[in-house]
């Protein structure tokens, strides 16, 4: 499901990055832009050989259609505890030394990061499986919803599970 | 967005993306106590057409869990004054 939204929408946002930290597993949904050295930083240990990194960057067009801006709103304190919980039952399945999830909220400019996993182990392939696994489990369950703003037109919530450009809805 | 407590019998409820769109809010308050399977038909009464284009593909969370919506669940679960209840539209991070 998707729906049309008018330009002057403007999302609740908070002012200061919402983070959650403890030794192995960093949580952030924050306004600024991302930092991908600072989660490789995170999840960097002597005892991981490897390190995966993904960077998720907005896309200026959406089937054909060229898109001018998204932006991001986040039921904040239950998309912190959705994305907590995806950490932690990675880093149990696939035995990871750290992992580390940013998101971007509010405005995110075409081709720039809206967000950034990092994951490290002590061996490769249980990096690269946990860094994939992480995103899609991300992209399926965060309280976390994207608003592209077409050239020319309104605004259309996105909707990850049918990928496809849903009808307009007009408020009431 | 509503911020601080609801006033008295009353319960706050959030809607995110589509639905914040068509209600034309991000919060409000409402009546408590309210069974939450009676949650959108009231709704439906204050927003005509709401259940068809948004709530249908919604989840919903009272306190921050996800509550099951089924029709043959009535009187499980009673939201209560001072709940913090959200409308939660298929999600689209990354």
């Amino acid at each position: 499901m998707t729906t049309s939204e008018p330009a002057s929408y403007t999302a609740s946002i908070p002012d200061a990055p919402i983070t959650k930290t403890t030794e192995t597993i960093h949580i952030e949904l924050t306004p600024h832009t991302l930092s991908a050295q600072s989660a490789t930083q995170f999840v960097r240990s002597p005892s991981a050989g490897a390190t995966v990194l993904f960077i998720g960057t907005t896309r200026d067009s959406f089937n054909n259609l060229p898109v001018s801006s998204l932006s991001y709103t986040s039921y904040t304190p239950l998309a912190m505890s959705t994305l907590h919980s995806i950490a932690a039952s990675m880093l149990k399945k696939h035995d990871l030394t750290k992992i580390a999830i940013v998101h971007k909220l509010g405005e995110c400019p075409i081709g720039e990061e809206s967000i950034v996993i990092a994951v490290s182990a002590p061996h490769r392939q249980a990096a690269w499986r946990a860094g994939e696994e992480t995103l899609e489990e991300t992209k399926k369950r965060a309280e976390i919803w994207k608003l592209e703003r077409f050239e020319g037109g309104e605004g259309v919530w996105r909707a990850n599970r049918d990928g496809a450009v849903g009808v307009k809805v007009e408020g009431t | 967005m509503a911020s601080g407590k609801a006033p008295p019998e009353h319960f706050s409820i959030l809607y995110f993306a589509a639905a914040s769109t068509f209600t034309t809010k991000t919060a409000e308050y409402l009546p408590a106590p309210l069974d939450a399977c009676l949650l959108f038909p009231v709704l439906e009464e204050r927003y005509p057409g709401i259940t068809a284009k948004v709530l249908s593909s919604c989840a919903v969370t009272v306190n921050l869990e996800y509550v099951d919506m089924d029709e043959d669940r009535v009187g499980e679960v009673v939201i209560k004054a001072g709940d913090e209840v959200a409308i939660i539209p298929p999600v689209s991070s990354g």
